[in-house]
């Protein structure tokens, strides 16, 4: 089963997936926004997130095995996809994956200069944009198929530069507002 | 004297470096601060994961040699023994200047 749903909060995708896993579903991949599901009779429904991305493929290993050697089995997540997904394994150990607030705070921090990296990375290209392709009255006339094109693209980028702009600054408030407690 | 900008260390990394006096792989590392703080302190896997990268960058502890192929081994450096001797020094000011201090309240009420 495929489910398509978007999160800016750890906590309630954690949730999400977890009275997911209570209905029998376990999150098996996850790509952008589509989450996939397959059918479980486990209802072992604690499930936590963690976002970090990893150097080295040793780096990631380890970080799978201090996880699995703790009680946590890796549901899903890569190298660099930021987004890690844990699955409680057994009734041993602890029912959290952070045991400080700095910690919990950390990973927004985490979240947050990676879209910060992104809304800047956008910055280049879109100066490009503006500079080859200018909104004069010729472009904006919008006679021809091809005019639509300029208009569309600064839209387009505009759009995206500060969507990723907000989630950069979404994240960085929640990692504060932990952070005061 | 400048006072060292590490001190004092927290509870989390005293009990990590003095868990890696002898290396140790993450999970190893979790156990013994349980067993070291008599139970005390618990380290989730994720808090546990971002102080060790903290430690490695500060240079306070380092990778070593091991022949688990999946798992990092770690051990303290010099400079971690250092700043680990100086923060036990610290303490040993504080239990001194407390006792004496707890002493003269006592004799007061005597």
């Amino acid at each position: 089963m495929k489910t398509c749903n978007f999160f800016t909060s750890f906590e309630k995708e954690e949730k999400w997936l977890g009275s997911m896993e209570q209905k029998g579903f376990q999150m098996i991949n996850k790509r952008l926004f589509i989450y996939t599901f397959a059918k479980t009779s486990s209802r072992r429904s604690i499930i936590k997130l963690d976002y970090r991305s990893f150097k080295t493929q040793d780096a990631f290993e380890d970080y799978c095995a201090l996880f699995e050697d703790s009680g946590w089995e890796h549901i899903f997540g890569t190298i660099n996809s930021g987004h890690q997904y844990f699955r409680k394994a057994n009734k041993q150990g602890s029912e959290e994956i952070f045991s400080d607030t700095a910690s919990i705070a950390g990973r927004y921090k985490r979240l947050s200069d990676m879209w910060q990296t992104l809304s800047f990375s956008l910055f280049p290209i879109g100066v490009a944009v503006i500079t080859t392709m200018p909104l004069d009255s010729k472009t904006l006339s919008l006679k021809t198929p091809l005019s639509f094109v300029t208009p569309v693209l600064w839209f387009s980028f505009f759009v995206t530069f500060l969507l990723y702009f907000y989630f950069a600054y979404k994240a960085n408030k929640q990692y504060k507002q932990i952070l005061k407690g | 004297m400048e006072r060292e900008k590490h001190l004092p260390l927290t509870e989390t990394v005293f009990y990590i470096l003095l868990a890696l006096i002898e290396p140790a792989h993450g999970y190893l590392i979790m156990q013994k601060i349980e067993e070291l703080s008599g139970g005390q302190v618990r380290m989730a896997a994720g808090t546990l994961y971002g102080a060790i990268e903290n430690l490695v960058n500060l240079g306070f502890i380092e990778p070593t040699a091991s022949d688990d192929r999946r798992r990092k081994v770690y051990i303290i450096t010099e400079q971690g023994k250092r700043i680990l001797q100086l923060d036990v020094e610290r303490m040993n000011h504080m239990m001194s200047a407390a006792e004496e201090q707890l002493k003269k309240d006592r004799r007061n009420l005597g």
